[in-house]
């Protein structure tokens, strides 16, 4: 019993103990994308990757619950848009400034994930899937036929003003791509900083090993709510900086479509893992901009990456990669000393 | 309540009841038998859809085919599906989550065939007719026949379900994979055809229902997205991998609609139906008749 | 040596889960119309050659030939196909299906299938507490009448061998009587039998030859007299007489 708590301790200490090159690796990244804007200023370009940061912000935060915390939780779109409308209302009708409309968003968000939190504790995996997906629709379903103007219903919210309303439009776009970039930073930092905390070994242990962590005291109503609120919390920022950037929000950003395509990206990039969000998002935000003009060929693809990838490339490309590096040092290690037995 | 307000409700019950039961029977046999959620249920309604407009507008034949295309169309389809999105992943049963592994490998399919149809039909809503044209009233309350086909025909087929599993040779060997794998292979049963010709036929049920739901509600590539949606309620609710539980769910959660559309007005009659069944749920995790360890088929 | 081709030629077999082996290089031969058992104490292989030679699991090493054909390596559902039947430990009932439809199913095979009802008219007069129990759920048995019906299952179809796995575990002695009643009324029949017991009490009355299993391997093997008669064997491997 003790070794899948250590698995999981073993699993989640390797990630601080990044070498410093890849810490170095990691910092140029962040600094190459940060100039982006100041070398090659292609609004297109840096719209799509606005977006695709959102996305990003977005599925950080669903990995949190779905993959580290393991619970099979397909209502994070909906924790998503909420945390966008509140955002996007307390800006209509409120005077408060853009930035603390965004962080309330992210409040509510949160305090809606955490109610959702409740009935996930007594549901058996498949269950809670199939609950959490109900809730999302219902959502949806809502919102889209809210027929008192409050909503917008299914034509979206009013034009609202966002974060930078005072700048220009070039201006606004390199702000935004700012902003987004920076809080890609903070939410990956936080998700992997819990992910080895208490909570974060918490977590998994009730994950991996449920009877385990029930014996040792760690109760899971506690440590559930508490990554609700968090994951709930950057969805809800997500969704305000969604709303703020595109000036609306409509109840499309929920439904099948961008299921899907959230589920592909962490799926593809890895379920669990702090890099997988990143690389997946990445590689298919690219996919889908080079598909733009073929919407039907584009969703066709992903559905078949996502099966292939499920089938053929457990782990997703975070697996993979980690798979090919030790099947390389273990054929170096080979090549140095004497066959080793097995 | 007026009288006419109750043979409504009786109605609404029944009609919904029965191509709810159709469109969830599937996905409780798949579960029982294969202990994975099928999440391309939905897109097996939504291609019976298109082929009842396909062969009642585009070819203007009889319904029987159009019932009987969409039949051997959607049963090719769902075995084709278990091939490529189950079957690669049997071997490795023990050491993935099998049943979240299947989850999303069932609904890349849903969106693999939802976006096909899109490419080859277009978003637009497509007319399919209904299979019977006319109605009769009933103390004020109008029937229309095409609804009352799609409930008899619905209770048909799942009767129809009911005797092939427990009278017929592959119906045994169905029954008996979801109670013990290891024993039903000793005793012959081939699990590696058994089980898409198992997803085969749940699909066809859905397939049959996609026609029916098409005259009412069109044919679209997202036309799937309710009913499965609908189907996994009535499973959730009834209790996974019990078909007596999905039966007496279809009626029930027929019934919570029936009473809200009457009483409420239609608009709300899906949140409601969901608040339902999220009290159930806290009371009743497993649902109705759910069991974790008993109640196979 | 015997002229005749066995029914079941097992080679060098090896077996195991994972990376624990727990069937070594194990050679075994059952003659047509014998009735072989293999005696031993639990968790030193007994499941897991019968599950290795019906197919439930591919053994890691060694060859398997039933009927003049090589079987290993094939699924546990052709090889049944081919006529052999595994009675697995715990009987393998269909818990909630009724004894009735647990029977019917021993007959799945297409050419058994037809003549299932003339079958199970045979199985009930050589077990008529099974016609008794016929429409009651498997799961709401006892433990011996579970057996019988799993016996009884066995007899379904055409069989060339009958793999039995501890028909006697967990059973009260005066129902371990009458399932070795059963066997006895089967071997009788000229069926042939590969029985595995940890039990030996009652196996003198079907046995025609018995070998000693120990860690995956047989150590000794011969009639039950025989081994009776060697006191190290009673001792080491039967327990104190």
């Amino acid at each position: 019993m003790s070794a899948a708590v250590s698995a999981a301790a073993a699993r989640v200490g390797r990630l601080p103990r990044l070498s410093g090159l890849s810490w170095t690796g990691i910092v140029a990244v962040v600094a190459i994308v940060a100039v982006v804007p100041i070398v090659y200023s292609n609004n297109y370009i840096l719209t799509v990757m606005i977006t695709g940061g959102i996305v990003l912000i977005l599925n950080t935060s669903w990995n949190f619950v779905l993959g580290i915390a393991g619970v099979w939780n397909f209502g994070q779109l909906a924790i998503y848009a909420l945390g966008g409308y509140g955002a996007g209302l307390l800006m209509l009708h409120t005077g408060l400034p853009g930035w603390l409309c965004v962080i309330l968003g992210g409040l509510i968000a949160s305090g809606i994930s955490v109610l959702l939190a409740f009935p996930t504790l007594r549901l058996y995996g498949i269950y809670t899937s199939l609950l959490t997906f109900s809730f999302a629709s219902v959502v949806q379903f809502i919102i889209v036929n809210d027929g008192s103007g409050f909503s917008g219903g299914s034509f979206g919210l009013d034009t609202v003003d966002g974060l930078y309303p005072g700048l220009g439009a070039r201006a606004q776009i390199h702000a935004y791509y700012w902003t987004v970039l920076a809080l890609i930073v903070v939410a990956t930092v936080v998700v992997a900083r819990i992910r080895s905390s208490r909570l974060g070994i918490a977590l998994q242990t009730i994950r991996d090993a449920p009877g385990f962590a029930a014996a040792r005291g760690v109760n899971p109503l506690k440590y559930r709510i508490i990554a609700f609120a968090i994951s709930g919390f950057i969805a809800g920022v997500a969704g305000g900086m969604y709303v703020s950037f595109n000036q609306s929000i409509t109840p499309s950003v929920m439904g099948l479509t961008p299921m899907s395509i959230d589920v592909t990206m962490l799926v593809i990039g890895g379920l669990g893992t702090i890099a997988g969000p990143a690389l997946g998002t990445t590689l298919l935000t690219i996919i889908q901009t080079s598909l733009v003009d073929y919407p039907g060929i584009q969703l066709t693809i992903l559905g078949t990456i996502l099966l292939l990838i499920v089938v053929f490339v457990p782990g997703g490309l975070v697996g993979l990669i980690a798979r090919v590096k030790s099947r390389v040092s273990r054929w170096v290690s080979e090549g140095e000393g004497p066959a080793r037995g097995g | 309540m007026s009288s006419s307000d109750l043979v409504a409700i009786v109605v609404t019950t029944i009609v919904f009841g029965s191509i709810y039961g159709l469109v969830s029977i599937g996905m409780t046999l798949i579960y029982g038998t294969l202990r994975i959620l099928d999440m391309s249920q939905g897109s097996m309604v939504m291609v019976g859809g298109f082929v009842g407009w396909g062969i009642l507008t585009v070819a203007t034949w009889n319904p029987i085919v159009a019932l009987i295309a969409a039949f051997v169309v959607t049963f090719v389809l769902g075995t084709f599906t278990e091939l490529i999105s189950v079957q690669p992943l049997m071997s490795r049963r023990g050491e993935i989550d099998f049943e979240m592994v299947t989850f999303i490998t069932t609904f890349a399919v849903a969106i693999v065939l939802a976006n096909l149809a899109l490419q080859i039909f277009g978003p637009f809503q497509k007319n399919v007719p209904p299979l019977i044209h006319g109605g009769v009233s009933i103390l004020g309350v109008h029937l229309d026949y095409h609804s009352m086909l799609m409930a008899f025909t619905s209770i048909l087929l799942m009767i129809g379900l009911g005797l092939f599993l427990s009278r017929t040779r592959w119906g045994f060997a169905i029954r008996a994979v979801a109670q013990d794998l290891d024993a039903a292979r000793l005793m012959g049963v081939p699990v590696g055809k058994l089980y898409p010709l198992t997803m085969g036929l749940a699909s066809a049920l859905a397939g049959i229902g996609g026609v029916f739901l098409g005259a009412l509600y069109f044919a679209s590539p997202t036309s799937g997205d309710l009913p499965l949606l609908t189907a996994l309620i009535v499973v959730i609710f009834g209790g996974l991998g019990s078909l007596k539980g999905t039966l007496y769910a279809a009626y029930i959660i027929g019934l919570i609609q029936a009473l809200a559309i009457v009483l409420v007005g239609t608009t709300w009659s899906l949140p409601i139906l969901y608040g339902v069944i999220l009290l159930v749920l806290i009371f009743r995790p497993y649902g109705l008749f759910g069991n974790p360890s008993e109640a196979r088929l | 040596m015997n002229d005749v081709a066995p029914i079941l030629d097992v080679r060098g077999l090896t077996a195991g889960y994972g990376d624990t082996v727990v069937v070594r290089d194990l050679s075994l031969r059952v003659q047509a119309g014998k009735c072989v058992v293999i005696i031993g104490p639990n968790g030193h292989g007994k499941s897991t050659l019968l599950r290795a030679v019906s197919g439930l699991m591919k053994p890691m090493a060694g060859e398997i030939w039933f009927d003049g054909e090589r079987v290993d390596g094939e699924q546990a559902e052709t090889i049944a196909h081919r006529g052999m039947v595994h009675i697995p430990q715990g009987d393998g009932l269909f818990a909630d299906m009724t004894v009735e439809d647990n029977l019917l199913m021993g007959s799945f095979p297409k050419g058994s299938w037809k003549d299932r009802q003339a079958t199970i008219e045979r199985v009930f007069d050589l077990f008529p507490i099974v016609r008794d129990k016929r429409a009651q759920r498997a799961r709401t048995l006892s433990g011996g009448e579970r057996r019988l019906v799993g016996l009884g299952r066995g007899l379904m179809r055409e069989g060339s061998i009958l793999l039995i796995d501890e028909p006697s575990l967990g059973l009260a002695p005066v129902m371990i009587d009458n399932v070795y009643g059963a066997i006895r009324s089967i071997v009788e029949a000229h069926r042939t039998v590969l029985l595995v017991e940890e039990n030996f009490t009652h196996i003198g009355e079907v046995a025609d030859e018995v070998h000693v299993l120990e860690t995956g391997s047989i150590v000794r093997s011969g009639s039950l007299e025989a081994l009776m008669a060697d006191r190290t064997v009673v001792e080491t491997y039967l327990g104190v007489l």
